[in-house]
């Protein structure tokens, strides 16, 4: 079998950091080939180098045997490279046709004579036999906004095919797709192999290596530890090669103490709109115990968000309550539910829970900075604060280049670490924890899995809410499932298996007894 | 190490885009035929070398420190507060109105009065963007800005019909009473208001770096997202520091009336008006207190300057405007951020791919 | 009804410089660079027209050299704003205080107060369209205009069309709502937003030469008058769409026709007729914002 592409001492480097140094890669033709490594581990660098998006600043990029030098997305996809980004590059005003065409159009002909207009009928009917020809589920007369994310990532994939790339790169395809969602999109997959393309999938879901990989090459901070034929590995050595130890794939949430019967946090059928009217969040009720970690679970997109921005303060409901210890919250402010409270990790992280533009020390008083004990008479109390923050960084374990620097330049982790060290040490009641550890290494997560864990066991109260299932499955005592903003089942995560919860994720209620 | 660099950064950051204007006013000056170097002297040699002159530049620099202030507060929270002209006018105008119908009496209380008309005016004219602002999300810039136009047109209504002079030969309010005047100083034009701007400048220098409001303000200019995650109720905010701003654009005006202008004529502001200067002066001083006052005397020694040139060269005083404005259009640029913008980007890109 | 007539024809002559700002300036709002220069290059547009005329006596040199001025600017501003990424606004409200600047300064040299143009007649600006003339009324209102009024009302359809019928117009939107998208296919996104803010100098060039040649055949400073700014409302307003946002720019018209002629019979008020315009401008503003937020359920702001 002949290579397609090949890698050779390929390095970046960002300043002094080398975010892929001296990567050696070979994928054959007509294979599937899975990168794997941790975030950071610099997986989505090499792809951007082999995209055009970033150049190398060092190595050789062979394709078909030939060298080549991409300097733009377009060298890489006149050479047959072509990518699926993890965040859709999509024009959500558009239409699917104008989305797949765009930079493509076709122009309207009079006779020989090119008129500057768009062909509209002949853009349609050519992405029609597009999408037949591909057994896709589509209206090309859909605007994006309107498309699931899985319909988006169908015509994500069709805009590289329309191009006639025979080398697919996929960057994370299934983060944001329910279990039924990403079975589809591996038949997809397996089916365009078929065809003879060649497919290379980033990924740090190693279930779904072992599922269609032919070989997989594993990444570790920034250099390629292992080259391995998927028929010769398995789950455990992957995941050691990407850790480089043994890791404990479980977290042990043994409890010290009982859930108490009291209700610490109660929800009742609250529904919201979005800013087109449409009701995402429809009659939603539970409640959290005392000493309980609730879940929320479901595919992105479902409502938890909306949920979430209600439970904390940055979203109005349009009709239900809030009931926090016996007071009524409903549509209370973030500063107001902190008062009597109230600790959130918010979803993301750089948009509500950290300003990257703030010094380290300027984020962990953020939310709490008219306390007593930084703030008195309205002036803010400077050497307080950086008492705070030298505590945080002892307790929390947090590393930190220059500790006067800006909060970007700390890594996931650690940033999410000052996130939570500052919720925490305000002594909260309740903790909304959402997507605690997205995008944060192996390390941090069992740090701040443990820290989650010790919060309940001190007698405290957590809505978790989560995408990636395991994290649910092994911390929550109880879980809701969401699905298009209704509650489609409630679990018990040690008696339920993974593919009655995905029937949840997709809505299908199980019938009942 | 770093926080030196960085101040030097943003001192080159200022100055840069001076001497580029300033370069460029020249080759006008050499285009009419006059010499620039000769005509730059005659602009800052007497208002700023000479101690009279220096004075008269302090009090000239009053009230555009106000108006600088008025302008960085918003402009930190990443609001475009553009209204600070019509707020400063409409301030100085009630001040004038106040000052001159008012009875005699205690002169401190005289001015007090004066003082809080015209503040109230600021804070009443600044509140209607607010509030639009912080209820239906309606651009700000765009509402103060075409309010500036409204208010100009009507307070140029009150000036010519109700309040006018019959007695002044040309189109005045009455002049206001010597109570609400602030006196001179020995020789020079610096009065008590230039001590009382002085005071506002150290306290809002404090309420910008030191206090909560500060820190705030800070971070809704930085992201508004996360100050409102962070429960600061950024709405509200926003209606309390555009009062502020409305309030320091009206005691500007107040100030302006009641130490030099003494009565509102239809170019009580000047040209291009002292709001307008304030936004150069905020964006020349980085939004900080002292950079403002800095800001505020440089410019202020030019405009006082700029009537020298006119005595003595042919060149029109105007070319301090054209300078102005060009000094605003590279202030826009950060020349010497280019390269750590550059790396920061770089970083952000970096991070992307990561995640 | 000779009032109303009067009323409507002050309202197409008032609307049509704004007209011309808002279908310019859309592009650029479009391609998310926001233009607040509008008001600077219509007043550059008005100034140079006026200036080239007076000096040389040639119409078609002075819009040649008004259209030559106003694009330079644009050219500065698209330099820091777009390629030296500076702050746009900062750079608009640079380029709104240089123009009656230099405008000023030329006037002081030339000691004149403003130009007026003694060889040039507003009449030969005047089309008079044969036929229609003749209608009773709707003759009155609708011929007689000056050209670029016509070119003002003819330009909404001709920007609509090149907005959604056309590669330049897709890709201009889609610089603006997704730039990423732009450059992982290789769209030049630059390119697009030097050409959006190009055409809006081109046009408020013409809406400038419409507001003091061809019009007053003078020019006074500053007497833009914050149209600029109203264009900018009237974008907003209409959310960038050229139809929508140019039916906001003739509500202005209205505003100013219906302030014009009625003020005669207002007696000493009649300066306060003046502000109506803007007054009704922010309200109208106020009221589409309004109308656009109040389902908004997410709590707080995004500041740009």
């Amino acid at each position: 079998m002949r290579s397609m592409i090949q890698a050779i001492d390929l390095t970046k480097k960002f300043g002094d950091f080398a975010a892929n140094d001296h990567i050696n890669i070979d994928v054959k033709e007509k294979e599937i080939k899975c990168i794997v490594g941790e975030n950071g581990a610099g997986k989505s660098t090499m792809m951007n180098m082999l995209y055009g998006l970033l150049q190398p600043t060092s190595g050789k990029i062979l394709i078909r045997g030939k060298e080549v030098v991409l300097n733009s997305p377009i060298d890489a996809i006149q050479n047959g490279i072509g990518m699926v980004h993890q965040h859709f590059k999509l024009v959500p005003s558009l239409t699917v046709y104008e989305n797949i065409l765009l930079g493509e159009e076709i122009n309207l002909k009079k006779g020989k004579f090119r008129t500057p207009f768009i062909d509209t009928k002949k853009e349609l009917s050519c992405i029609e036999k597009l999408i037949s020809d591909n057994r896709f589920e589509l209206n090309p007369m859909d605007k994006i906004e309107d498309l699931s994310v899985g319909g988006r990532q169908r015509v994500e994939i069709l805009k590289m095919l329309y191009r006639n790339v025979d080398i697919l790169i996929l960057d994370e395809p299934t983060a944001v797709l329910t279990p039924q969602e990403v079975d589809q999109l591996m038949a997809t997959l397996k089916g365009l192999k078929e065809q003879g393309k060649t497919i290379i999938v980033i990924t740090h879901k190693l279930r779904e290596v072992m599922e269609i990989a032919d070989s997989v090459t594993v990444i570790k901070q920034g250099k390629v530890v292992g080259n391995v034929k998927k028929k010769d590995t398995s789950e455990e050595e992957l995941a050691q090669m990407m850790v480089g130890r043994d890791v404990v794939l479980s977290v042990d949430s043994k409890r010290k103490n009982k859930i108490e019967d009291e209700i610490i946090y109660e929800v009742k059928e609250l529904s919201t709109r979005n800013d087109c009217g449409k009701e995402v969040v429809s009659n939603i009720s539970f409640q959290v115990h005392k000493g309980e970690i609730l879940g929320i679970a479901g595919v992105e997109g479902n409502g938890q968000s909306e949920l979430v921005k209600m439970i904390t303060g940055l979203m109005e409901s349009t009709s239900g309550t809030n009931t926090f210890c016996g007071v009524n919250v409903t549509n209370w402010w973030p500063d107001k539910l902190r008062e009597i409270g109230m600790g959130m990790i918010p979803e993301d992280r750089y948009a509500q829970g950290l300003c990257k533009d703030m010094s380290i020390t300027e984020n962990c008083i953020s939310g709490y900075h008219g306390k007593e004990d930084v703030c008195r008479h309205g002036i803010l109390q400077k050497s307080k604060i950086v008492e705070k923050r030298d505590t945080f960084i002892k307790e929390f374990d947090i590393r930190i280049g220059n500790i006067e620097g800006n909060i970007s330049c700390l890594s996931g982790g650690n940033a999410q670490k000052v996130i939570i060290a500052r919720e925490l040490a305000a002594k909260p009641k309740l903790l909304i924890a959402c997507q605690p550890t997205r995008g944060v290494d192996i390390g941090s997560i069992e740090f701040i899995h443990h820290q989650i864990l010790k919060f309940r066991d001190e007698g405290n109260s957590v809505i978790l809410v989560s995408s990636e299932l395991s994290e649910i499955m092994s911390l929550s005592d109880r879980v809701v499932v969401m699905c298009k903003g209704q509650i489609t089942g409630e679990i018990s995560p040690k008696e339920t298996t993974t593919a009655s919860m995905g029937l949840l994720m997709a809505g299908i209620h199980k019938k009942e007894d | 190490m770093n926080k030196k660099e960085n101040v030097i950064k943003t001192m080159l950051n200022s100055v840069l885009p001076i001497v580029l204007a300033f370069f460029i006013g020249g080759l006008i000056i050499l285009g009419i035929g006059e010499n620039p170097l000769a005509t730059y002297g005659l602009l800052i040699r007497k208002s700023l070398f000479t101690a009279k002159g220096f004075l008269n530049t302090l009090h000239y620099a009053a009230p555009l420190i106000l108006t600088g202030l008025a302008i960085a507060i918003t402009f930190k929270a990443n609001i475009y507060n553009m209204g600070v002209e019509g707020q400063m006018m409409f301030g100085g105008f009630f001040a004038g109105i106040v000052g001159a119908y008012l009875p005699n009496m205690n002169s401190i209380v005289q001015k007090m009065i004066c003082f809080i008309v015209a503040m109230g005016c600021g804070m009443l004219f600044a509140f209607i963007p607010a509030l639009l602002k912080a209820k239906c999300n309606v651009n700000e810039m765009v509402v103060t800005l075409m309010l500036n136009y409204a208010m100009v047109k009507a307070l140029e209504f009150l000036t010519t019909g109700v309040f006018r002079d019959k007695e002044a030969g040309y189109v005045a309010t009455p002049t206001i009473k010597d109570g609400a005047m602030f006196q001179r100083f020995g020789t020079s034009r610096i009065t008590m208001f230039f001590v009382i701007v002085v005071f506002v400048l150290i306290i809002m220098a404090i309420i910008m770096n030191k206090s909560k409001l500060g820190y705030e303000v800070k971070t809704i200019g930085k992201n508004a997202e996360f100050a409102e995650a962070t429960g600061m109720n950024v709405g509200k905010k926003i209606v309390l520091i555009m009062l502020i701003s409305g309030a320091l654009s009206g005691m500007a005006g107040a100030g302006w009336m009641m130490s030099d202008q003494f009565k509102f004529t239809l170019s009580f502001s000047g040209n291009p008006g002292l709001g307008w200067d304030g936004m150069l002066i905020a964006l020349l001083g980085g939004h900080s207190p002292i950079g403002i006052l800095v800001a505020a005397i440089f410019y202020a020694a030019l405009k006082t300057g700029s009537d020298s040139i006119n005595l003595y060269t042919t060149v029109p005083k105007e070319i301090v405007s054209i300078i102005q404005g060009m000094i605003i259009l590279f202030l826009a640029v950060k020349f010497i951020g280019e390269h750590t913008n550059w790396f920061e980007r770089r970083k952000k890109k970096e991070e992307e791919s990561w995640s | 009804m000779e009032l109303i007539g009067n009323i409507l024809y002050d309202t197409i002559y008032h609307s049509a410089p704004i007209i011309l700002c808002v279908i310019g300036g859309i592009f650029a709002y479009k391609a998310n660079v926001l233009n607040i220069a509008l008001e600077g290059m219509m007043l550059n547009g008005a100034f140079v027209s006026v200036l080239v005329t007076y000096l040389t006596g040639s119409v078609t040199v002075a819009i040649l050299a008004a259209i030559v001025t106003t694009l330079l600017f644009g050219l500065v501003f698209s330099c820091l704003g777009i390629t030296c990424k500076g702050n746009v606004i900062v750079i608009g409200l640079g380029i709104n205080l240089i123009v009656p600047a230099i405008a000023d300064f030329v006037l002081k040299r030339m000691e004149i107060a403003n130009i007026s143009l003694q060889n040039v007649s507003v009449a030969d600006f005047k089309l008079h369209i044969p036929l229609v003339e003749n209608i009773p009324l709707i003759g009155k209102i609708l011929s007689g205009h000056p050209i670029i009024t016509y070119f003002a009302f003819i330009g909404i359809l001709f920007f609509t069309v090149l907005m959604y019928k056309t590669k330049f117009g897709i890709y201009i939107r889609v610089v603006g709502e997704n730039e990423d998208s732009a450059i992982s296919l290789g769209i030049k996104t630059e390119r697009y937003k030097y050409a959006a803010v190009l055409i809006g100098a081109f046009c408020c060039a013409l809406a400038g030469i419409n507001l003091s040649m061809e019009r007053m055949a003078m020019f006074t400073n500053n007497m833009t008058a914050g149209r600029g700014f109203i264009a900018i409302a009237a974008i907003y307003c209409g959310q960038g769409n050229p139809v929508a946002s140019a039916l906001y720019a003739i509500l202005f018209g209205v505003a100013r026709a219906l302030s014009i002629n009625l003020s005669v019979y207002a007696g000493p008020v009649s300066g306060l007729f003046d502000i109506i315009p803007y007054i009704i401008m922010v309200t109208v503003l106020a009221v589409v914002s309004y109308t656009k937020y109040k389902n908004v359920k997410v709590r707080g702001f995004k500041l740009d």
